[in-house]
């Protein structure tokens, strides 16, 4: 039996496979007219995902970010909102067509069974601990919209030098905008993620230090900083291009999704 | 009450008989009110510009008595004795209300959905309302004709996108470019093409245009019509890292530009994108450049082909425009078509 907060989650994700299906059509008619159907099933889906959170960490008396489910919710709902923000200018809000797919499967994965056991009474968790997991998990969901504005600038790219139509006649950003966009979220995610990493000497706690360095998920966060930075360093350097730093970008974030909850599962610390 | 129009456009004469019909802006004062001394109608408009000069008109009449009317006004006004058949064409009631609504959508127009005429219709419509030559029929016509095109604007393609081949370029540029204000433009060989091109780039805000042509003279000439600076044919290569834009249309027989030419250039350019657009045929610029990252190669016929493309979307909605037009003509007065008699009551005051 699920907790009623689950059944809000249910709603959002449902929402967003909605989104996915309108995806569909917008791309048959080749992205032509402003998005506010996207942008409003998002919004719609975020307030059912918002309050799934709120009513999961009213009743556990904590930042419900404790275990997989928990933490895939949380890091969704930095996408999506991640998203709203960045949807407000018109000629992003494209970026929700392309989010909703990505946003429909995640969430799906998020409810597969044992993922959330049960059985945790209301407990405080120290603010440092939540708030260490918060700034990751937001970090991730800017990583996340910046692989997005990645997968329309090397579609629009490639649209572009092969003189399709789509190109021209769709209302996708222009390709400089879209680097910017991915550049400046790499960067925002980065400041994120750096920041909630800093936060990690403060919750160790009495582990010994070679616990702490032979942690699966330590290891994996230490490189995942590693190839961030060095992304936005090199992009900042002027030895990556546009082109390159979407590649980057995008492979970056699928190196996340595929790994990010193995790892978790391999962590001792994170268990 | 009749509404009517009679003219000559585009489509029904050439410009050598336009030409003796059409008015300078400022006699059209003088013959709206020499047409309302004459006494057959009480209401007119008239609209004269490059591809039309029309006269629109209300008055008691019965249309064809009021048409018969205005088309001896028109030929003795403008003092034309020679012989017309098919040039003038005449439209009474509901036929004229679709004809002045097709004009304001820029159906009428020589360019499809060109958006020009409708500003010239308002300018034509103001000087009559100015010197109060309209009234109850045409002010109601003209006010519903602006909306019409407005409707027509926002729920059709009819009005969308580039349909020639500088307006085109201008589009790829903004789709490759977050804005054009700081972006330079070269353009190579000083053709006809490439100066429309560069100017719609410069209206668009590109920040500045440099020429290179083989006569350096014709490049000075071209550089200063567009507030640019001329460079030597041969040093273009020395400015290829400051630009972003790159025109070229000269009538060399060869590529001017090819990818051995361009591979050492690109480094300086710190990975910022090179939209390459050549006009020339034969072409100046060989195709493979166009895999080289972040340039795009666009040659006249893609640009062509886009223009194209928007050209036959605009064709795709003139049927959806004709049934707006159609629907809103025929419910412009509450009445069927043929049926504008004016009641009492509705008889506008003739100013004189």
């Amino acid at each position: 039996m699920w907790s009623p907060d689950k059944y809000w989650f249910l709603a959002a994700v449902f929402i967003y496979g909605l989104s996915a299906f309108y995806t569909v059509f917008l791309w048959r008619r080749g992205f032509r007219k402003d998005d506010w159907v996207t942008y409003g099933l998002l919004a719609a889906g975020f307030a059912c995902h918002f309050t799934a959170m709120i009513q999961r960490g009213l009743s556990l008396n904590r930042c419900p970010i404790d275990n997989l489910y928990e933490a895939t919710a949380f890091f969704m709902w930095a996408l999506v909102g991640t998203y709203l923000v960045v949807g407000l200018w018109p000629r992003l809000r494209f970026i929700g067509a392309f989010a909703s797919p990505l946003l429909f499967c995640i969430g799906v994965f998020a409810l597969f069974p044992g993922l959330d056991p049960a059985g945790e009474g209301p407990r405080y968790v120290n603010g440092p601990v939540s708030l260490h997991a918060a700034l990751i998990l937001l970090g991730y969901g800017a990583f996340g919209v910046a692989s997005i504005a990645a997968v329309m600038y090397l579609t629009q790219e490639h649209n572009l030098k092969f003189r399709k139509t789509l190109a021209i006649q769709s209302l996708l950003p222009s390709i400089q905008r879209l680097e910017m966009v991915n550049t400046r979220l790499l960067f925002a995610g980065l400041a994120l993620l750096t920041s909630g990493l800093a936060m990690a000497p403060l919750i160790i706690g009495g582990r010994s230090p070679l616990e702490v360095y032979s942690d699966a998920k330590f290891l994996w966060s230490v490189f995942v900083w590693f190839m961030y930075g060095t992304l936005v360093l090199m992009h900042w350097r002027r030895q990556l291009n546009g082109h390159r730093l979407a590649w980057g970008s995008a492979g970056a974030f699928v190196f996340v999704m595929l790994t990010f909850w193995g790892t978790n599962l391999l962590s001792g610390l994170h268990q | 009450m009749s509404v009517v129009v009679i003219g000559l456009n585009h489509r029904t004469s050439p410009v050598t008989v336009r030409e003796r019909f059409a008015f300078a802006e400022s006699e059209i004062p003088d013959v709206l009110g020499r047409m309302r001394q004459a006494g057959f109608l009480e209401e007119a408009v008239i609209l004269s510009t490059c591809n039309r000069v029309e006269l629109y008109a209300a008055g008691p009449l019965a249309p064809e008595e009021l048409l018969g009317h205005l088309r001896s006004f028109l030929l003795r006004d403008r003092k034309f004795e020679g012989e017309l058949s098919h040039e003038l064409f005449t439209h009474g009631e509901t036929a004229c209300l679709e004809h002045l609504f097709k004009v304001a959508s820029g159906l009428d127009s020589m360019l499809l959905g060109e958006t020009e005429i409708l500003g010239q219709l308002k300018q034509a419509y103001d000087v009559a309302l100015q010197h109060q030559y309209t009234g109850k029929f045409l002010n109601k016509a003209f006010q519903r004709a602006f909306n019409v095109a407005k409707q027509i604007r926002t729920e059709t393609n009819i009005q969308r996108g580039s349909v020639s081949v500088a307006s085109a370029a201008v589009e790829l540029a903004e789709k490759i470019f977050d804005r054009l204000q700081d972006k330079k433009v070269l353009v190579i060989g000083a053709g006809d093409t490439s100066e429309k091109t560069a100017r719609a780039l410069l209206s668009r805000g590109a920040h500045s245009v440099l020429v290179s042509n083989r006569s350096h003279e014709r490049a000075v000439t071209l550089a200063e019509s567009l507030g640019g600076r001329a460079i030597p044919f041969d040093d273009w290569s020395g400015e290829f890292s400051n630009v972003d834009i790159l025109i070229s249309s000269t009538s060399a027989p060869h590529y001017v530009i090819d990818r051995k030419r361009l591979a050492p250039l690109m480094p300086a350019r710190g990975g910022r994108p090179l939209l390459m657009i050549d006009i020339a045929v034969p072409r100046d610029i060989e195709p493979e450049i166009n895999f080289v990252e972040n340039v795009f190669l666009y040659n006249i016929d893609d640009l062509q082909a886009i223009a194209d493309d928007y050209m036959k979307q605009r064709l795709v909605d003139v049927s959806r425009c004709e049934a707006i037009i159609r629907e809103k003509a025929a419910s412009l007065f509450g009445r069927p078509p043929g049926s504008l008699a004016t009641s009492p009551e509705q008889q506008p005051a003739r100013a004189s």
